[in-house]
């Protein structure tokens, strides 16, 4: 089973990454567009496709992966969710994805740096690597004036002059990605180091690296600026490598790494819709058998026993109860049969 | 077997809710107390029960089992950590699943809550704040040996039991020496409890021992 799944995961991802690869030729006109300084870039997305695919068909095969996944996508695509709440599937998207509220019952602090390091990302995402895959191009409209085209797969889509503060922003795009992620990045580092919540039992590997990669890509990168600006190309060619060897490392890290949350969150959309459902129509939770406490919806509490007996857990018939009466149900039980003098 | 754990002695728990306080000073989790305590016969008896994390061995943390985020991590020392932060999508499955009854979950911040055994002081070799402050010994952190040392004639079992499935924890419960050849009853009620007094039930049940739930 496990390697019937794995053979599956690694076909599967060459696909995917086989797709990609036609995209970059078909988007770059037939690598017309395609800057070839860019190639390592290119090589890790290609892999970074490969690696999230294999690890994301991984993680969905187990049973309490799988089942989820399959009620989140037949909810969300359901007859009943687009006719009933055509708004939630979009509405919980930005508020889990996008703003990811959650983080601030947290703590606001870790919301407000999180947001500037997700932004940042995704700032950065949205610029590179388009500009790797050859889909992006930026083009003098005339020899000598300062207007400039920006072109997606060969369509102009915008005109602007390079001296507008829009042709600044355009050209320093990822500078500002990379003040957004270092003040993130500042931030959990600090916390790493000094709160003890988030010290105990924390893994370097796991903890620390993706910090710190964040945090090599985004100061190579400003130094880059500063190295153009300032230095007039002063070590402009050491600062490039080290920031391509840490993209590089980062875009093959991601999918086995702490950084995999990215493509597990969307989990989480599933799971509010999946219950969500079931409470819009109105239906009544599922109460403990013993105190009538509400426990959670009828199809979740299904579902859950479902996945307790895939993975051979034989007391599923437990989670009808309520947390607190599965502990005074024991303690009862240990007064009965073990030990009377606990009266 | 077991190594350095939690003993937990019903028995000589006297409700007082040191446990609870203790709790909430512990570092991994400050402000919020990850133990519970209840009473399991409240208004006939002063019996309680205090309850963390059993850190099942066998099978091995079905909390971590049914979670669909792999956001509970296992230490090579059998501590059953609370849910990865950035992974915990809030699902209640290990509320829901967990045999004991121990996960907590805040849902506004999505995020499962539960006892690590201190991992901030075992992981140093100190006790977990609830059997430091526990004024009579009902939480009782060290050795088998240790226990016994300190307490001739008593025995302890990791070994539970929830219907037809066994299972065995890292976590112990001090039991009768001579009881220590049958697991402790979960509690999982068998019986269907037709009548109270002569009123209908409704289809609430009755614990392995018989009584009314």
């Amino acid at each position: 089973m496990g390697r019937r799944v794995r053979s599956r995961a690694v076909l599967v991802a060459a696909a995917v990454s086989l797709l990609l690869v036609l995209a970059i030729v078909l988007g770059s006109r037939g690598l017309r567009d395609f800057d070839s300084a860019l190639i390592p870039y290119t090589v890790a997305t290609i892999f970074l496709a490969f690696g999230v695919t294999y690890r994301y068909l991984m993680w969905i095969s187990a049973p309490a992966a799988w089942r989820l996944f399959r009620q989140g996508l037949r909810t969300a695509f359901s007859r009943e969710n687009f006719r009933r709440a055509p708004t939630s599937l979009p509405r919980m998207a930005a508020t889990y994805l996008g703003f990811q509220r959650f983080l601030g019952a947290r703590s606001h602090a870790r919301w407000i740096a999180h947001q500037a390091m997700f932004w940042g990302c995704l700032l950065a995402v949205a610029i590179t690597f388009p500009l790797t895959w050859g889909w992006f191009t930026f083009t003098a409209s005339s020899a000598d004036g300062p207007g400039y085209e920006m072109r997606v797969w060969g369509f102009k889509v915008l005109g602007f002059s390079s001296s507008s503060f829009f042709g600044w922003a355009m050209y320093h795009g990822l500078d500002l990605a990379a003040v957004l992620v270092i003040g993130g990045v500042g931030y959990f580092l600090w916390r790493r180091t000094r709160d003890r919540a988030a010290t105990t039992g924390q893994r370097f590997g796991y903890d620390f690296l993706p910090l710190l990669a964040l945090l090599t890509i985004s100061v190579t990168g400003l130094l880059l600026t500063f190295s153009e600006i300032c230095l007039h190309g002063g070590g402009y060619e050491f600062l490039a490598v080290t920031h391509m060897v840490s993209v590089v490392f980062t875009l093959v890290y991601l999918p086995f790494g702490k950084f995999f949350h990215i493509v597990q969150r969307p989990a989480a959309v599933g799971m509010a819709l999946f219950k969500f459902q079931s409470r819009s129509r109105g239906e009544e939770l599922f109460a403990c058998r013993r105190c009538g406490t509400p426990i959670d919806t009828v199809p979740y509490l299904e579902n859950l026993r479902g996945t307790m007996r895939d993975l051979d857990l034989g007391f599923d018939e437990w989670a009808e109860y309520c947390p607190r009466c599965k502990r005074v149900l024991r303690g009862s039980a240990y007064l009965q049969h073990v030990k009377r003098g606990f009266r | 077997m077991m190594g350095r754990t939690l003993f937990i002695d019903p028995g000589r728990c006297i409700g007082c809710q040191a446990c609870v306080s203790g709790c909430r000073e512990c570092d991994s989790h400050r402000g919020k107390s990850m133990i519970h305590l209840d009473y399991p016969d409240e208004g006939s008896s002063v019996a309680s029960l205090p309850t963390v994390c059993m850190h099942c061995e066998d099978p091995v943390a079905p909390c971590a089992e049914v979670c669909p985020a792999e956001a509970i991590l296992i230490s090579p020392d059998g501590v059953v950590h609370e849910a990865d932060p950035t992974r915990c999508i809030g699902c209640s499955n290990c509320v829901n699943a967990c045999p004991f009854g121990v996960p907590k979950i805040d849902l506004a911040a999505k995020l499962q809550l539960k006892c690590n055994l201190c991992y901030d002081r075992t992981s140093l070799g100190l006790a977990p704040m609830c059997a430091t402050v526990c004024p009579t010994g009902a939480l009782f952190y060290g050795t088998l040996e240790e226990l016994q040392a300190e307490r001739p004639g008593v025995d302890v079992s990791n070994w539970f039991e929830f219907g037809d499935v066994q299972i065995t924890t890292g976590v112990a419960m001090v039991v009768p020496a001579d009881r220590t050849r049958d697991p402790v009853p979960g509690g999982l009620p068998t019986l269907p409890l037709v009548q109270v007094n002569g009123r209908d039930t409704g289809g609430r049940v009755v614990s392995d021992a018989g009584g009314q739930l």
